[in-house]
């Protein structure tokens, strides 16, 4: 084959890559890119150009940092804060705990595993809104009502969090254990040399699991703290949502500074998961 | 497996985490489930026994949604979970410019629920973006949201929009494991790509899509927010998933024993899915 | 070190004493929507001002989950909950599953607008009192009549001014009918390559029981029967049928209103110049001025040989059934909603119809509403004594409003109106045996 015949081939095949992928990219962008637009533009003309469509809708014009002076007077550095504060919170004591307990169910045999186990997967397969009021009422009787714990101490333990470490810790090959086992080690310093270092990927999964849990929260937080004085994103931004018309411009400005957290937290994830997979692709 | 000999360290384990399962999930279900043979008569709780599951047989708005609600599962798990493993695999490959691609997959993470809703059903309402791009292309303007035979497939589209990239994640975490040197035994031996994929890829996926369906298939089965927000069950019903009208009953018309037994009613068919997905995707596994 | 020691003791006995001083404190919790939360707060200052031994603390829910969250908290029979702020349809539900306490039988509510009033009872017995009213009128916007050559409805304009007796006689004698609406709209709506530019007209809280049931009412039938058990006879009878065939015929025959539109985004068409006739509520006032709207405000419209009937009503205030300061509880709400000081405060931070009579003399007869846009309120006055008529009062009026909403919406979207109103009976009939066993 003549260099230039493979070389263009390349190229063709990159060129092609590259437009799949940049549709599919085209229709990730695509809301939240309206949603910036929107956050630029004054409350009124958030909908000019949508009804009919025209092209202008996807520029700010205008232009106004209105919706962002707006929401930073209306106290939302702090909202976002204080669900970071939380988040973080859950997200490290929810590894710890899940993993500890994902660990321990694949790991060790033990009478009534199996029930215990399906109970596990059982707890996440309710719905919010029916353990609401009961646990509401649990929060009331424990004089949590309006306190941080409140809001941390459910979100911590996730029977997915659970189910995910558990799947993960079951396919580690037994011969690393049991060789560390017939030279003594213990448990908690098998755990801590072996299995935490090669569950690092599955703590980041476990982590977005628990991070975004706390991120979406919407309903609980609502109920869990009456007084409503330590807010969280999501009530914060149905607040823009008023019984006679919607703020849009802002509730779009805090959509999006929202939606930039979690990413910018992922990004410096991904490049790790991306190196450890080195030609681990299909590519021929 | 191993045999604790000391409980010590098993307990320590597990209770933590099994202690917060308990108070916070399955003793406030417990409650709700009790509280589904209960009914309110003039704003007294009257115990009724099966009375609000009999009153669900008798409910055509009942089967209908749970008609809905099955055949909403049984197209938007399987397109979802299709859809986050190609995903997976495009994400994980090297090319020049790839790294800028992978943030945009990334996107739908950070959007929250109620924000993309809003977002596509004003892309997607009659003189919206969508239908503006169409008509570029000479296709008419569709009711998106406005129709009963389009609106369910809206909403699985709008689902899928936001999840894809989220179990996306997990199936890379999955791929991680799968060690490089398989693959290039395998190209050394001349085993195509598609081969590697269904031969080496898929198996050892096995526990991540084991999890992903699990999870996806739940959250899935309980989903009602995006229909909460777009299409309040409409039009003529062709939205009604069971957990919205169970949030229908419980919250807006006060009726929570009602409420609480379809909520049974959901679950238990959820329990029999995802007990018959463990059946099949873990009894290979042992066997291997 | 000794005395490190005593002058410690002395400091905490001291503490122990002065909290004892104000263990007196009351603290009352309110259960309210966070948009009108700083406005309550502003008229519990000034309660608290001449009770300073009462502290009132705000509960608050966004809009979204306003009705959820206050669900909660009262069915969990929540002792902390001491008033709630509930949305008038709701009453008589909250009442019936014993959630909110009866108000003193002997209180004088001569001073409430009675239709507001009795919008408040439940089984004979009032459970709440009317914090204000809504009044609701037509807007039309000027520049898009006159770019058609369509005559305007008579109504009052930015830069002119009304006295009561002329919004009487433009609320009495000048009110469009629906049949004259429909006309203009079908007028006014303009398409530009195969997509409608300018629609012709829409309501506001689109689908709403609320906002539509003059439609069926305005030709002589109501939506329930009076003891609220059944809708059969009453939202299938020809009167609603020819009311929701108008409805129908705005979206699918005539084309004149835009389909599938949420809840907030017809006042945003309005305010964008694209629609030209917008039936909604005096709240909207702002906004369109704010926008720069060349519009006018006209009367509520009503059926040709039928009654001219308006949408009203609004929230209200009630005392918590297992509130351990239910006097007070009522004491701050006979506040708010019957002392001069109470209401005028409230009237001037939420610029809502009131419902308190000798506020409404005010509007009518004071030069601060002679002018646009306060003179709007003088046709809201005339019809809040005239035209108003209260939602039905169920116990199932969350399942009413639920079924009339989405045989409206289905309507909207072509399903026939027969089918559409009998699954809206049958739905609501069936949930009524359930509820009211």
């Amino acid at each position: 084959m003549a260099p230039s015949n493979v070389r263009i081939r390349e190229g063709f095949r990159l060129g092609l890559a590259h437009l799949g992928y940049a549709a599919i990219a085209f229709v990730f962008l695509l809301p939240l890119w309206w949603a910036v637009v929107s956050s630029l533009r004054p409350n009124g003309s958030v909908f000019a150009d949508v009804f009919p469509f025209t092209a202008k809708a996807l520029a700010p014009s205008p232009a106004t940092l209105e919706a962002y002076e707006g929401v930073v007077q209306a106290g939302f550095g702090w909202i976002i804060l204080n669900t970071l504060l939380v988040a973080a919170i859950t997200t490290v004591a929810g590894l710890i705990l899940n993993g500890a307990a994902g660990f321990a169910f694949a790991i060790f045999d033990f009478r009534g595993k199996r029930i215990i186990l399906s109970l596990v997967i059982l707890s996440f397969m309710l719905p919010f809104e029916a353990i609401a009021l009961p646990l509401y009422n649990v929060m009331r009787q424990l004089g949590w009502l309006d306190s941080i714990a409140a809001l941390v101490v459910p979100g911590v333990t996730n029977g997915l969090v659970v189910f995910l470490f558990y799947q993960f810790f079951r396919q580690i090959p037994r011969d690393y254990v049991e060789a560390a086992r017939l030279d003594g080690v213990s448990w908690p310093n098998i755990m801590l040399r072996i299995y935490v270092p090669l569950s690092l990927p599955t703590c980041v999964s476990a982590a977005l699991l628990l991070f975004v849990f706390q991120w979406e929260a919407f309903l609980w937080p609502l109920l869990a703290m009456p007084s409503q004085d330590f807010k969280v994103i999501q009530v914060g931004m149905a607040a823009f949502q008023q019984q006679y018309g919607t703020i849009w411009n802002q509730l779009f400005a805090v959509a999006v500074v929202t939606a930039l957290i979690p990413i910018a937290l992922l990004l410096p994830l991904q490049r790790y998961y991306v190196q450890g997979l080195a030609g681990a692709g299909i590519k021929g | 497996m191993f045999r604790q000999s000391s409980q010590g360290l098993l307990v320590a384990l597990l209770a933590p985490a099994l202690l917060g399962l308990f108070v916070f999930r399955l003793y406030p279900i417990a409650i709700a489930v009790v509280s589904s043979f209960y009914t309110t008569v003039h704003g007294s709780t009257v115990f009724t026994g099966l009375g609000n599951y009999e009153s669900l047989i008798s409910d055509h708005v009942f089967w209908r949604s749970l008609r809905v609600t099955l055949w909403f599962n049984l197209l938007v798990n399987p397109i979802q979970i299709a859809i986050s493993l190609g995903l997976a695999l495009l994400y994980i490959r090297k090319f020049p410019g790839a790294s800028v691609y992978r943030i945009f997959f990334l996107i739908p993470i950070g959007v929250s629920v109620p924000v993309a809703a809003i977002v596509w059903r004003i892309m997607l309402s009659q003189g919206g973006l969508v239908n503006g791009l169409l008509d570029l292309v000479g296709v008419p303007p569709q009711p998106w949201l406005t129709s009963s035979s389009l609106a369910l497939y809206s909403i699985i589209a709008i689902a899928t929009w936001k999840g894809a990239s989220y179990w996306m994640i997990f199936i890379v975490g999955g791929l991680q494991n799968i060690s490089p040197e398989l693959y290039d035994a395998a190209r050394v031996d001349g085993v195509r790509p598609w081969q590697r994929l269904l031969f080496i890829t898929l198996p050892l996926l096995r526990p991540a899509l084991l999890f992903v369906l699990a999870a996806d298939v739940s959250i899935n089965f309980l989903l009602f927010a995006p229909i909460y927000m777009l299409t309040q069950g409409g039009p003529a019903g062709s939205t009604d998933v069971l957990m919205y009208e169970a949030y229908k009953q419980g919250f807006i018309f006060g009726d929570m024993g009602r409420a609480m037994a379809m909520v049974v009613v959901i679950v238990a068919i959820l329990l029999i899915v995802v007990g018959l997905q463990f059946r099949l995707l873990s009894a290979r596994e042992q066997g291997a | 070190m000794r005395h490190w020691t005593s002058a410690l003791v002395v400091a905490v006995t001291g503490l122990i004493a002065a909290t004892g001083a104000s263990a007196q404190q009351h603290v009352l919790k309110m259960l309210v929507l966070s948009e009108d939360a700083p406005k309550v707060q502003k008229v519990a200052e000034a309660y608290q001002a001449k009770h300073p031994d009462v502290a009132i603390k705000m509960q608050s829910a966004p809009w979204d989950q306003y009705f959820q969250t206050a669900e909660l908290r009262l069915n969990s029979k929540d002792k902390s909950v001491d008033l709630v702020y509930v949305d008038v349809p709701l009453i008589a539900g909250y009442a019936s599953r014993g959630f909110l306490a009866p108000v003193d039988p002997n209180l004088d509510t001569s001073a409430l607008v009675a239709s507001s009033l009795n919008a408040g009872k439940y089984n004979g017995k009032l459970y709440a009192l009317p914090i204000n009213n809504s009044a609701q009128v037509l807007f039309y916007n000027k520049k898009l009549f006159a770019d058609a050559g369509v005559t305007p409805p008579d109504g009052l304009t930015p830069g002119g001014t009304a006295t009561q007796a002329q919004a009487n006689e433009i609320a009495s004698s000048k009110r469009w009918t629906w049949e004259q609406v429909a006309e203009a709209a079908q007028k006014l709506t303009q398409k530009k390559g195969g997509k409608t530019a300018v629609w012709g007209f829409s309501f506001d809280q689109i689908n709403e029981l609320y906002q539509l049931q003059p439609l069926g009412e305005s030709l002589g039938t109501d939506v329930i029967s009076p003891d609220g058990k059944t809708a059969q006879g009453y939202l299938d009878s020809p009167a609603w049928v020819k009311g929701a065939t108008f409805w129908s015929d705005l979206y699918n025959k005539w084309g004149v209103s835009p389909k599938g539109l949420s809840h907030d985004e017809p006042p945003q068409l309005f305010a964008n110049g694209q629609l030209a006739l917008f039936a909604g509520g005096t709240w909207n006032l702002a906004l369109f001025q704010k926008n720069g709207v060349d519009f006018g405000v006209a009367a509520f419209p009503y059926f040709q040989g039928g009654k001219a009937l308006t949408p009203t009503g609004s929230w209200f205030i009630g005392v918590a059934a297992n509130s351990v300061n239910k006097d007070i509880a009522a004491d701050f709400a006979k506040f708010l909603t019957l002392s001069d000081e109470g209401t005028k405060m409230w009237f001037d931070a939420n610029k809502q119809l009131p419902a308190y009579k000798p506020l409404l003399e005010q509007i009518s007869r004071s030069p601060e509403f002679d002018a646009f846009p306060q003179d709007v309120f003088r046709i809201g006055v005339y019809d809040a004594l005239n035209t108003a008529k209260p939602r039905p009062t169920t116990v199932a009026y969350g399942q009413l409003q639920d079924a009339f909403r989405t045989a409206f919406a289905d309507m909207s979207n072509g399903v026939p109106v027969t089918d559409a109103l009998a699954t809206a009976v049958e739905t609501y009939d069936a949930a009524m045996k359930r509820v009211a066993q």
